[in-house]
């Protein structure tokens, strides 16, 4: 009886009106970086009304393909399904040979996006990233590269580098470690020549003076970042690390156009880019046909550099 | 700031009434749940990690905290009442505990076991706030060379875990570095015996192989004896508090058994039943009572129980600066920290060091809370025990299943938890130990990586493992470890050991 | 993983004889799962297929001992088991898998309850079904309504709650 009572009690508590009810996918544990967009974007839509009631679900698994390939098939034609994802996707659907692609759903926008840094030790004797491309090039087996797992976009920066700088990007010699923490400690430590991770995994140490930013992955320079990109070194390199949401397969064109109207309205608030700013991401808002187009020549180029570096045939 | 600020700091951070009231749940849930028959420390804190998961990193390690003490010490309690020892570092507390109950001195031994694991407990975290960080700055110059050379240590402690046999104990260990491999490389990024199974692409979770194997196994061996017979369950009779001469009997063997237990703890190759074994070895040789001893001697619950839980804080020590579990309850507790995106290294103290601070802090206050909590409850915790077992290891299974579940809702897992339950059971069945399947499973995928970068680094030069003075000393330790109890099982001295080590599960 | 092993045990020697033979199995899965894996070592020299082969090689090993520890009866004497408790519990767990995303995890769960209940005696399915059942739901209140985690609903659940 007691636990009637009890459900009752909460059953009144939760009790909401049933409207436009979003529930985001996101296909990696709590606590990532999919994850914490989802819930950011779980808290902006429901404070700013757009939608009232927002389920985040966490689908964890193999580069987020788990998480997608489960989205794609049970939510056809669902307005009220939504998935975030991001660039990690694009190269995980391709090394882990996925049978649902970023094209069996409807990418609707990008929301933030990370520049990559290329570092060294404070210690090193390499000054500056031609200091680091003349070494890759003497001997690309000495120069041992940190950074995430294999095929991520660490190791794809680090494969365009070698391309862009003349070197076959089958023999660089990339060290891949399982969290960004864990290839910090490696660098820290003098273990490898530079390491390679997304800007803000290194912006504290290199403000301690502990590693030296040698180079960014962005297009132009970044205000506050006293480095230059690698275009500017005349490596042509650009790479972003970018989350996007996508709704389900299978939506008319008006719900296509509603969805992308509440996510516009949700990157506009005040909300939105107060949380941005909270969590140090960058607002690399675009959607629409330019999106779509961005995506299709991310998609492009990174099965290219990964045929490169060799992870898929 | 010095370590002391950091550690002023850290409470006022855990002395956050939210944050106590966490530390109140853990402790009250550790407890609960550490005191069912057969579940020990690892078995708690894995069943109960889900309930972290959705508070923020600071909140839930403060519960983890509580939950890790009250589990420790929830184990310690059915050792002495039901001479069932949730886990093998609290088979010696057993030994003299449960006479002294039979003999309706359950009261202070119960009572000694609480007050010598809180005062161990102090000590300890103390010495972890103060040496850690030092262990720190050495951590650093840990490559992956240097970090292999510790995972061979550690392999090696895994063969105390071993049992009586050496074939059952490498069985069960290759077991676990078989599924080790199971999903994507790391290295590589290729899909290893994944059979085009997208849900093994991330490899089989540590939590699922050990709920299945603890929890489920037992479950499955215990219905497999038949006899539904209900164990007797021992009333406190007499004085539940300790007397004089308990207290002067008592104040000495907290003391040493904090001494032994932590060094041991805190190096790689330790492990908490070492710790107790000799502190009970101690005890027995100090003793001003030699005749009681095996007949319920205070001595004997005193000593161990404060080793044990000294061991405890200091297997913090290289779990915290090095990222490395060296025990069954350490690793789930990394699997924990993992789920918060933190990973437990050189870095963490400094990336993270209202956090560390905060869990040491944490530490200390759930520490306290558990004596407050536990001194008055003796009488309750052991109607716990009173449930029939069709209730008991029925509801056992709903939290084990509800764990799995709430990590991963999905079909699949809970069909590998069934698997891995069923061969849980075969191997009790057979004789072979639980532990090592689980630490293959764990270190195998650490141990393999650290050896491919260090190779890759040195681009395929296999001298480099040894060209590091930390890398040749742990390799020679662990040498060392793998001679010395083959020469003492030679002289029959080991036999003590191996018996310990093959009560385990 | 290693084949089944509910049969009696008058001859000790052949069940150990079918671990030793499941261990080679094992280990002869490794070794063909690891020929299909692109050499990959790199600089290493050590790929993603040199350690699965190791791991194979000592299971190979391991099965030969095993299998001279099964003919020599090394093995020690195994407790006597009922296999029919055991089966209880294997079904109970079997079913709640498979009833988990239909019934949710109430009824799924009371049925696990129930059904490990009476591989330990206690056999009355209508005392503890509902029992497990009640019991079940309360720890999905407790845990997904308060605690957050998600946990499969069904109809149980979704009568006194809109939403998972």
């Amino acid at each position: 009886m007691k636990q009637f009572v009890l459900a009752s009690l909460f059953a009144g508590a939760i009790a909401l009106p049933a409207a436009a009810d979003y529930t985001i996918i996101a296909p990696a544990n709590p606590g990532g970086g999919w994850d914490q967009t989802a819930r950011t974007m779980q808290s902006v839509l429901q404070e700013e009304g757009i939608s009232p009631s927002v389920q985040v679900q966490n689908v964890p698994g193999a580069g987020g393909t788990i998480g997608l390939a489960q989205f794609a098939s049970q939510n056809k034609g669902n307005a009220d399904a939504l998935i975030v994802g991001g660039y990690v996707m694009v190269g995980a659907i391709l090394t882990n040979n996925s049978p649902v692609s970023l094209a069996d759903v409807t990418p609707i926008a990008r929301l933030t996006g990370e520049y990559e840094a290329i570092v060294v030790p404070a210690a090193s004797p390499i000054q500056d990233i031609n200091g680091l491309i003349e070494a890759l090039k003497a001997d690309p087996g000495a120069v041992s590269w940190a950074g995430g797992s294999a095929g991520g976009t660490d190791h794809i920066a680090v494969g365009l580098i070698a391309k862009a700088a003349g070197v076959d990007p089958t023999k660089i010699n990339y060290i891949a470690y399982s969290g960004g923490g864990e290839a910090l400690a490696a660098i820290l430590g003098n273990q490898v020549t530079a390491g390679v991770s997304s800007l803000g995994e290194f912006q504290e140490q290199v403000k301690a003076g502990t590693l030296r930013l040698l180079a960014t992955t962005a297009p132009e320079r970044i205000e506050g970042i006293d480095a230059p990109t690698l275009k500017e070194s005349g490596l042509d390199v650009e790479l972003q690390n970018w989350r996007m949401v996508a709704a389900a397969p299978g939506l008319s064109d008006e719900q296509r156009a509603k969805v992308t109207a509440d996510i516009e309205t949700m990157v506009k608030s005040a909300n939105w880019q107060k949380q941005l700013a909270d969590k140090g991401w960058s607002d690399t808002y675009l959607s629409g046909d330019a999106f779509t187009e961005q995506l299709q020549k991310d998609v492009t180029s990174t099965e290219a550099i990964l045929k490169d570096i060799g992870l898929v045939k | 700031m010095g370590a002391f600020d950091f550690l002023m700091q850290g409470l006022v951070t855990a002395a956050d009434p939210m944050m106590l009231f966490y530390a109140l749940i853990g402790v009250t849930l550790g407890t609960a749940v550490g005191v069912l028959p057969g579940i020990g420390p690892a078995l708690t804190v894995a069943l109960l990690l889900p309930v972290t998961y959705r508070l923020d990193p600071a909140g839930s390690l403060i519960m983890f905290a509580g939950i890790y003490y009250g589990g420790m010490y929830g184990g310690s309690t059915t050792s002495i009442l039901l001479n069932t020892p949730g886990e093998s570092a609290s088979i010696i507390t057993a030994l003299e505990g449960n006479k002294m109950a039979r003999r309706g001195r359950g009261g202070p031994a119960l009572a000694t076991a609480a007050i010598g694991s809180f005062i161990a407990g102090l000590i300890a975290t103390l010495l972890l706030a103060f040496l850690a960080p030092s262990i720190v700055k050495v951590a650093l110059v840990f490559g992956p060379r240097e970090y292999f050379a510790l995972m061979v240590l550690a392999f090696v402690t895994v063969s105390a875990a071993f049992g009586d046999s050496a074939l059952r104990g490498l069985t069960s260990l290759f077991l676990g570095l078989a599924l080790a491999c199971i999903g994507i490389d790391q290295l590589s990024g290729q899909a290893r015996l994944a059979f085009g199974v997208p849900e093994l692409l991330d490899g089989v979770e540590v939590t699922t192989l050990a709920v299945a194997m603890f929890a489920i196994g037992e479950a499955l061996a215990i219905a497999g004896q038949g006899k539904v017979g209900r164990e007797e369950v021992l009333a406190v009779k007499g004085s539940v508090w300790m007397t004089k001469t308990d207290w002067k009997r008592s104040w000495k063997p907290w003391l040493r058994g904090t001494a032994i237990g932590f060094p041991i703890g805190a190096m790689p190759a330790g492990g908490a039943e070492i710790g107790t074994f000799l502190s009970y070895a101690t005890e027995k040789k100090l003793t001003k009572h030699p005749e009681e001893f095996g007949q319920g001697a205070i001595e004997g619950v005193a000593g161990p129980e404060a080793a044990n839980n000294a061991s405890a804080a200091g297997t913090l020590v290289p779990l915290l600066t090095l990222g490395l579990p060296t025990s069954a309850t350490a690793a789930i507790m990394l699997a924990g920290f993992q789920q918060f995106g933190l990973q437990p290294g050189p870095l963490l103290f400094a990336t993270n060091p209202t956090l560390v601070w905060g869990l040491i802090a944490s530490l200390l206050i759930a520490n306290a809370m558990l004596l407050v909590l536990n001194l008055p409850l003796i009488g309750l915790w052991v109607k716990l025990l009173t449930i029939p077992r069709p209730w008991l290891y029925a509801g056992i299974l709903l939290f084990a299943t509800l764990g799995t579940i709430g990590a991963n809702p999905s079909t699949f897992e809970l069909g590998m938890l069934l698997g891995f339950g069923v061969l849980g059971y075969v191997m009790r069945l057979f004789g072979y130990p639980i532990a090592p399947i689980v630490v293959g499973l764990i270190l195998g995928p650490m141990a393999e990586q650290q050896l491919r970068r260090a190779l890759a680094i040195s681009q395929g030069d296999w001298t480099v493992l040894v060209q590091s003075p930390i890398a040749a000393v742990l390799l020679g330790i662990a040498a060392l470890a793998l001679i010395v109890p083959l020469i003492l099982r030679l002289r029959g001295k080991g036999a003590v050991l191996s018996q310990l080590a093959g009560d385990e599960d | 993983m290693t084949g089944k092993f509910f049969e009696p045990q008058r001859r000790l020697d052949r069940a150990a004889l079918v671990i030793a033979f499941g261990l080679a199995v094992v280990a002869g899965v490794m070794l063909w799962d690891s020929a299909r894996l692109a050499d990959l070592g790199g600089y290493s020299g050590v790929g993603p297929a040199s350690v699965p082969r190791v791991v194979a090689a000592v299971l190979l090993l391991l099965a030969v001992w095993t299998g001279i520890a099964a003919f020599r009866g090394d093995f020690p004497a195994r407790p006597r088991q009922d296999p029919g408790p055991v089966l209880w519990i294997v079904a109970g767990l079997a079913l709640q898998l498979l009833l988990l995303h239909v019934a949710g995890f109430s009824i799924a769960t009371g049925i696990l309850f129930a059904l490990t209940a009476r591989a330990f005696g206690k056999r009355n399915l209508a005392l503890t079904l509902p029992v497990g059942i009640a019991l079940s739901f309360v720890v999905w209140v407790v845990f997904s309504q308060l605690l957050m985690l998600h946990l499969p609903a069904g109809p149980l659940e979704l009568l006194f709650f809109q939403k998972g």
